[in-house]
């Protein structure tokens, strides 16, 4: 298998994060935007990929259609599959209704699916979802391809017809590749939702034009851990036509995976990479590491977002962003590491940029004083009324952008690499935080060290 | 096991006390300060579990002089007590009513001031 360079898309996941956009995307390799996002806010979307994906340094970008939405999905808090579709709704207030709510379709969801028409729309009149038995007619999967292609070709060139910046519709450049409609391939069903996907697929890829097609492929990640599953992909999606695909395992945290779904992940991504282009939705150093074995690209938000359930819990409170630590290419507390200062002998500013993190963003908050690394986790009460203490806004701030700072220069560092010299690398910084508070969260080091040396 | 455990450590001289301190994303289950030494104590609570007590109390140790961990009477027997040694921890053993220090916690090396002070002060002010 021949290495490539690694490359990283970042994902737009709400235009609260427009300010680590502007400030980086430049320097990144690509820009994902979910439909839902595109139809929430159509003319802000439009004009920040106009203006981060336009001339004169235009970024490549792909709008993901999330048709997986209107499927059946897998209840987070039972583990039932549900066809309730209850996932995309939210309670609203009634008006005048004295503190009542009802529970509806998101807004966003609801004008995609009458945006993508035929069984989308239909799903939502019906109240359940689309099933796999809802695709067996070649003509419909035939008008599913064709709107939800055109729909990423499309739509935000629409934003701007006709109104009084149509000129900008001109200077809007086409998606890098568009992506065929795709479904939870959920595992009570999985094996009539597999022979739907590839269907759809291989629909969309007759169709595509000039623009490539390609996959998602959404899948449990338990199936990393089924043989035949992983073959029929192997076998299946290149068969399709389509010029590469996304890999979505859903809730697979790369960093609490075991060895033998990331020896999978690799295996299939090799299978994959001799065919068509291999990249992944939802992917952190180790997927990164997988371009040594033709992984092409990964995905991620700009604090979060290294890994992704299909389904998002509700009712959790913000998570705190925590600091990444290269070494361990990680998150984690800032005095889980201000205590394994002493171990690592952090003793000055000087030996942090050294051992720890030399970013500019690391530099300017440290500044003179080790002290100020504590800013990185800085809290306080949001309100008068709140219990609980949160990250100010502003650390939260400070670990996102030194965390893209690392994802690109983790990146360049993987360019030209052995895999031996990048498994020494990680084990090296698994060496130095050994035996600090860090240390019993960094099992991971060891199994990507394994995995990626490995054919 | 708080009520116990705050009435041993304030026998011990640790007067201001405060249960559930947040530091960072952490809760100090009790920490404490002896207002005519200046020293500052942290206590986590655990049913069982003592790795893991072991693992937030070396970060207590952050901003507090003494850290100890504070384990039901008949988890005692699981503990390593070498590993606390080690670690400058100590262990408060809790029966019913009744506490007794297992292993008596060496000043900690690695206190920052600049947590000691404010938490200390926050203490003093009863703004914690």
């Amino acid at each position: 298998m021949t290495p490539v360079d690694p490359t990283v898309f970042l994902r737009l996941g709400t235009h609260a994060e427009k300010e680590y956009f502007e400030k980086t995307l430049k320097r990144f390799n690509g820009l994902i935007i979910g439909a839902n996002l595109v139809e929430a806010t159509p003319g802000a979307t439009a004009s920040l990929i106009v203006k981060l994906c336009g001339k004169p340094k235009p970024v490549p970008y792909l709008i993901d259609p999330m048709t997986y939405a209107f499927g059946s999905y897998v209840d987070p808090a039972s583990g039932a599959t549900r066809d309730d579709l209850d996932w995309i709704k939210s309670d609203k207030k009634v008006k005048g209704g004295k503190g009542k709510t009802t529970r509806e379709f998101k807004s966003s969801y609801a004008k995609l699916a009458e945006e993508f028409g035929i069984i989308f729309s239909q799903s939502l009149k019906r109240g359940s979802a689309i099933g796999p038995d809802d695709l067996e007619s070649a003509r419909v999967r035939s008008q599913v391809c064709e709107v939800v292609l055109k729909y990423q070709l499309d739509r935000v060139r629409r934003e701007f017809e006709g109104g009084d910046y149509a000129e900008l519709a001109d200077g809007i450049p086409p998606p890098t590749h568009v992506i065929a409609p795709y479904f939870y391939l959920e595992p009570s069903r999985q094996k009539e939702w597999m022979r739907a996907s590839w269907s759809l697929l291989k629909a969309a890829s007759s169709r595509g034009g000039n623009i490539p097609v390609f996959a998602i492929l959404c899948a449990p990640k338990e199936s990393l851990g089924d043989d035949g599953f992983l073959n029929e992909v192997a076998q299946q999606i290149p068969q399709s036509g389509a010029a590469g695909v996304w890999l979505w395992f859903s809730k697979l945290d790369e960093h609490l995976a075991s060895q033998k779904e990331l020896s999978n992940l690799k295996k299939l991504t090799r299978s994959l990479a001799s065919r068509i282009k291999v990249l992944n939705l939802h992917g952190s150093f180790f997927s990164m590491g997988l371009s040594l074995h033709g992984m092409q690209a990964i995905a991620h938000g700009v604090g979060y977002g290294e890994q992704k359930d299909v389904v998002p819990v509700v009712g959790q409170s913000t998570p705190t962003v925590r600091y990444y630590l290269p070494s361990l290419h990680a998150r984690f507390g800032v005095p889980q590491i201000e205590r394994g200062f002493s171990t690592v002998g952090v003793r000055t500013p000087a030996d942090f940029f050294e051992k720890v993190c030399g970013c500019v963003i690391c530099r300017g908050v440290i500044g003179p004083s080790l002290s100020n690394f504590r800013e990185f986790g800085e809290m306080h009460y949001s309100t008068s009324s709140s219990r609980r203490a949160a990250q100010t806004p502003a650390a939260a701030k400070r670990c996102r952008f030194h965390f893209l700072l690392c994802r690109l220069q983790e990146r360049d560092s993987l360019k030209g690499k052995s895999m031996e010299a990048v498994a020494q690398n990680i084990r090296a910084g698994a060496d130095r935080w050994k035996g600090t508070t860090v240390a019993s969260e960094a099992d991971h080091a060891e199994i990507w060290a394994k995995v990626l040396a490995t054919d | 096991m708080l009520s116990p455990v705050t009435r041993y450590v304030r026998r011990k001289g640790f007067t201001l006390l405060c249960p559930e301190v947040p530091f960072f994303e952490h809760r100090i289950d009790l920490f404490g300060l002896s207002v005519p030494t200046g020293y500052t104590i942290a206590i986590e609570l655990k049913l069982k579990k003592w790795r893991r007590a072991l693992e937030q109390a070396l970060v207590y140790q952050l901003c507090s002089d003494y850290v100890y961990i504070a384990l039901p009477w008949e988890q005692g027997r699981y503990v390593e007590l070498a590993e606390l040694v080690k670690n400058r921890i100590g262990l408060i053993l809790v029966g019913r009513d009744k506490c007794r220090t297992a292993l008596v916690a060496t000043k900690s090396l690695e206190t920052r001031d600049y947590y000691r002070r404010e938490y200390a002060e926050l203490l003093r002010r009863g703004t914690l």
